[in-house]
């Protein structure tokens, strides 16, 4: 299954709501041109919420970190929430927990958005 | 009696990205074949699917005269997976630490430490004829992940 990205708004934070398989090629791409674009419009704090995504492959994961390092780049903020358990395994065998803030609320992750 | 051997698998693709879809079918088929777990099942597709796309980008340079090869098979409590390509990308023991703080924010690095996270057995060697040869063998029996 390829990988689905809806965005909403809540106040000046943008929560990217995806769902399937992020892996190498299109799936990649799509985030990487929606947070580009977002942030060319001037938003700055996006949360992303993987609850339906149970599958990345380490192209995935690099275009998190890749997307994580261009929003900070921008002076902004990107978190992420609800993780799946094989998510959560992935990012902890690759010590990315490290550089992610990660929530299992999106009212908790907004608070910390303010 | 005699116990019927389960299947072994065996797939070769020219070295392009669009060529993974049959190797994640084959994987599919493989897993089904020997009657994994979705746990054990979902991880073994993650390793081999990376271990492929290594040979493709990195040991074949994405050149589709090249190919790479996939075999999984079963050997007693344990499935055998062995790639092979054409080139021979990287060695195993100068691959860069993703985990060490100089690379967190790396976009690339991260396939091989997670193969190896999950198979019990990791080894790579020259092909003959050129090329490489990946082997790694995942332990089944009391094996959730």
């Amino acid at each position: 299954m390829s990988m689905v990205l809806n965005a909403r708004r809540l106040d000046d934070v943008v929560i990217l709501d995806l769902s399937g398989r992020i892996t190498m090629g299109e799936g990649t791409l799509v985030i990487r041109d929606h947070i580009q674009k977002l942030l060319n419009g001037g938003d700055r704090k996006f949360l992303l919420n993987l609850s339906d995504v149970d599958y990345i492959d380490s192209s995935g994961l690099g275009e998190l970190v890749t997307s994580f390092t261009t929003v900070r780049n921008h002076d902004g903020q990107l978190k992420l929430l609800n993780l799946t358990k094989r998510v959560q395994d992935l990012l902890q065998i690759t010590k990315l927990l490290t550089v992610f803030e990660v929530f299992n609320s999106e009212a908790e992750a907004l608070k910390t958005m303010k | 009696m005699t116990l019927k051997k389960p299947r072994s698998f065996e797939l070769t693709i020219p070295s392009r990205l669009e060529e993974m879809q049959a190797v994640h079918k084959l994987i599919g088929q493989a897993v089904k074949e020997y009657k994994l777990s979705d746990e054990l099942a979902h991880w073994m597709e993650l390793t081999i699917s990376e271990s492929m796309i290594n040979a493709i980008q990195h040991g074949n340079q994405s050149d589709p005269a090249k190919e790479a090869t996939l075999k999984i098979s079963s050997i007693g409590d344990a499935i055998e997976i062995i790639v092979e390509d054409q080139g021979c990308g990287f060695k195993l023991d100068t691959i860069a630490d993703p985990t060490d703080t100089a690379n967190l924010l790396k976009p690339s690095g991260r396939g091989i430490l997670i193969i190896r996270s999950f198979m019990d057995e990791v080894d790579l060697s020259e092909r003959e004829g050129g090329g490489c040869r990946l082997r790694m063998v995942k332990k089944i029996r009391g094996n959730s992940r």
